[in-house]
């Protein structure tokens, strides 16, 4: 209950501090978790198949430049 | 056709893990999701030549992503969110405690949420694109985001029963910190 308050509190500080009121800040829960979620997606490892695919679209690529 | 530079490829690369974080979160299954990565790849490689130098890349990639996943969806009549996602949406929400919120719930309710509020709310709260970039992707008028935005966080807030966060002002918070009956 103590953290609960300090958090409220903590929430209206930083809300009059950076007097943005961003709805979803890091004031906002929703707009945490927003972060959490995508993170750790984009966290994720890419498998080689992306990588293989751009080096094959680059030999197929009929135009090599001449320059 | 002109030779696609060494830079394109390189940016293209670095993108690819915010192309698949945008396609897991449109289309919601991670093999659909890569499928469309792979499009966009493809397609980006295709018409490098419409690119403009200088401007937003991620920004032009996560627009060629979203018509290609929304030209899939018309094509497939409506399939592209499977039973898994559907499942897993239906699984029970419990209401936040203390502020912890449990990643598996918000993931279930971010299921919840229409095509268009969902795609909104990523490009704006997680994605790091402004009103204005997240409109061009989306092919619509920056109120029409900043509605679909507002009306994601509400139903997102009701689906994991968080109480309003700036419903209540700053007055009524400390109202309730103090115990003294707020006027």
């Amino acid at each position: 209950m103590k953290d609960m308050t300090k958090d409220i509190l903590a929430g209206v500080a930083g809300r009059r501090r950076d007097g943005s009121g961003d709805p979803l800040g890091p004031n906002s829960e929703i707009g945490r978790k927003l972060k959490q979620y995508y993170d750790e997606l984009v966290s994720d490892d890419v498998p080689d198949r992306f990588a293989q695919l751009l080096s094959q679209l680059e030999q197929a690529e009929p135009a090599q430049k001449k320059d | 056709m002109a030779a696609v530079s060494q830079g394109f490829k390189t940016d293209l690369l670095g993108a690819i893990p915010s192309l698949r974080a945008f396609a897991v979160s449109l289309a919601q299954n991670a093999d659909k999701a890569d499928d469309l990565v792979q499009e966009t790849l493809v397609k980006a490689w295709d018409k490098h030549e419409s690119f403009q130098p200088g401007t937003n890349i991620k920004a032009w990639l996560f627009t060629i992503l979203r018509n290609e996943f929304y030209s899939q969806m018309r094509k497939r009549g409506r399939e592209v969110q499977d039973s898994d996602g559907i499942m897993t949406a239906r699984l029970a929400v419990h209401p936040a405690q203390h502020g912890q919120l449990d990643l598996k719930d918000f993931r279930g309710a971010l299921e919840q949420l229409p095509e268009d509020q969902r795609e909104a709310i990523i490009l704006i709260g997680a994605s790091g694109f402004s009103y204005e970039e997240a409109a061009e992707i989306c092919g619509c008028a920056v109120g029409t985001i900043k509605s679909r935005v507002s009306r994601a966080r509400t139903r997102l807030q009701e689906i994991l029963k968080i109480s309003g966060e700036d419903e209540y002002g700053p007055d009524a918070i400390s109202a309730q910190v103090t115990g003294s009956p707020a006027h």
